[in-house]
């Protein structure tokens, strides 16, 4: 009866863009990964950057966050969301070809950014370091996946527009507005430009856009996919549709007052900052609201759990995505952000959220989609477990480790001795933290291994489903006698 | 209570427009979300909201509609 229905949603809807965005998010974690140890390697061990300006971590850096948070994340929300509108729509992408365009667009993005950066270009802002030729591409390639999802969404043939494909239209209207306000600048050059505004202005636009970028990229967009995914894995609706109805509003309405408490203790006026950390605060009702939502949906089916290692991906990322929504808020209260600014402590709760959250979500989706994209099982579902707790351990080893190493960086600094002198200078500090870099490595190690783990395991699914001829049947006039 | 008071006070005249902009959108907003909340947790709509979330289970209904997504 399944496989009946996953061949009538093969002939109904347009599955191979969805199919390619699903492979290259896979490779870019590997990418983005395997470049982010090799980073964290450096900090731990300098000799590793062999004096090479292409392969110093200033270079590295911004290629390690754009290959994790555009490349993988960006592929995996536009298969998710080409997936989940047209199943939740029950009507094919409005344009296949403009879907397409949008892969091979964002991946010209992606390739263009891996060439640029090691060669120095940037426009030294976070998260959007990318020059302005660059900048103008990503727009349009965007643009082009928010219209073809609103034009997929008109087609529908429900009167409801079901909650994911909310949260997916929050980020993608979002992103617009906020992608081209903080990319606004007067160019020089091909690949120069000078940003149009300065000062604490330009920190506060920047900070605008860095925080909902968070918001709404990172964290909007993969809602929608938990709002999709996890009902479906679980095979059960979700807890309460009204509570996920009170998350999308209160989610959209709050987030964008958020990015000033990225600035305390700066020029900015200090009531910015407090009305920043004031609403971080209330964003924990909304945040946990959703997470909750999210892990009841198995009440009453907590076994699955034993069995189901997609599953397990997809509320251990609902437990990261609540812990995380409670530390960034009590991390920008000015009190603690007066020890946690400028520490490690900042990287380890970015990698709560970026491995447990959004990679744990990313990848229970990506396991459910391959199932049902290329009609056969995944080839070893053994190693889909040995995944889900490397990336675990990855993940926790990490976060601790930049913990320890934050707080401990934020306890020297401000240490002073009976003269009201520095207790410690700022070499004493670098060289405390180095075991706590070296542990970074392993955890983020551990992490990669499983990631590579995973692309083995899908590229043998593709194999198995080809040799078996799933797809093809599933495509071919044997799945219409079958339907 | 006087510093309290204090904490709020407002120079009405030197608010610029750019104030006033922020100032009406953020009570706007507030008033919506208490709409929003209002709405949702109404108990006359809770039949029809929570009917919703079984929509990720109606995909495999055959007879939504051809590849071109017209019935």
């Amino acid at each position: 009866m399944e496989a009946t229905a996953d061949y009538s949603a093969e002939r109904k809807y347009d599955f191979d863009v969805v199919r390619w965005f699903t492979i290259m998010a896979v490779v870019y974690l590997v990418v983005g990964a395997g470049v982010g140890v090799y980073i964290a390697s450096e900090l731990a061990w300098p000799f590793l950057n062999f004096d090479n300006p292409y392969i110093s971590f200033g270079r590295l850096r911004p290629v390690h966050t754009n290959a994790v948070i555009f490349a993988f994340g960006g592929c995996t929300l536009m298969g998710t969301a080409y997936y989940t509108v047209q199943r939740t729509c029950g009507v094919s992408l409005w344009s296949n070809k403009l879907a397409w365009f949008t892969f091979w667009g964002w991946n010209a993005i992606i390739l263009l950014a891996v060439i640029t950066l090691p060669l120095g270009f940037t426009q030294s802002k976070e998260y959007a370091e990318l020059e302005w030729p660059i900048d103008i591409l990503i727009a349009v390639v965007w643009l082009a996946f928010t219209f073809n999802f609103i034009m997929t969404i008109a087609n529908r043939k429900s009167s409801h527009i079901y909650v994911s494909n909310w949260f997916f239209l929050g980020m993608m209207v979002m992103i617009v507005y906020l992608h081209v306000v903080n990319s606004l600048s007067i160019p020089v050059g091909l690949m120069k430009s000078y940003s149009l505004f300065s000062g604490v202005q330009d920190a506060m636009i920047q900070w605008w856009w860095g925080h909902n970028a968070v918001g709404f990229y990172l964290t909007a967009g993969f809602l929608g996919i938990m709002y999709y995914f996890v009902p479906k894995q679980a095979n059960r609706p979700i807890y309460s549709y009204r509570l996920s109805v009170i998350h999308f509003w209160a989610l959209m309405f709050g987030y964008v007052w958020l990015g000033a408490h990225h600035l305390q203790y700066t020029a900015l006026p200090d009531w910015t900052g407090s009305l920043g950390a004031a609403v971080s605060l209330a964003m924990i009702i909304p945040s946990w609201g959703g997470a909750v939502n999210g892990m009841m949906t198995l009440s009453g089916a907590w076994d699955k759990l034993r069995t189901d290692y997609v599953l397990r991906f997809l509320i251990i990322a609902l437990a990261f995505y609540a812990m995380s929504t409670f530390e960034g808020p009590v991390m920008s209260l000015k009190t603690v952000n007066a020890l946690s600014h400028y520490t490690d402590w900042t990287i380890g709760h970015v990698h709560s959220g970026a491995l447990g959250w959004v990679a744990g979500i990313s990848i229970g989706a990506i396991y459910h989609l391959m199932t049902r994209l290329w009609h056969t099982e995944m080839w070893s579902e053994k190693l889909v477990n040995v995944h889900f707790w490397t990336a675990t351990i990855g993940t926790v080893i990490y976060v601790v480790a930049m913990w320890v190493s934050g707080i401990m960086q934020g306890l020297m600094w401000r240490a002073y001795d009976e003269y009201g002198t520095l207790a410690y200078t700022f070499v004493e500090s670098v060289a405390a933290m180095h075991p706590y870099y070296a542990m970074r490595a392993v955890g983020g190690g551990i992490f990669l291994i499983g990631a590579m783990i995973m692309l083995f395991n899908v590229l043998m699914t593709v194999w198995k489903s080809v040799s078996a001829g799933s797809l093809r049947e599933a495509r071919g006039p044997t799945a219409v006698a079958a339907a | 209570m006087s510093s309290l008071a204090e904490y709020f006070e407002t120079d009405w005249a030197a608010m610029t427009a750019t104030d006033w902009v922020g100032t009406i959108l953020t009570v706007v907003i507030f008033v919506l979300m208490i709409v929003a909340y209002f709405q949702v947790f109404r108990p006359k709509n809770r039949d029809k909201l929570e009917a919703k979330k079984h929509i990720p289970f109606e995909d495999d209904n055959e007879d939504r509609g051809d590849h071109d997504g017209r019935a």
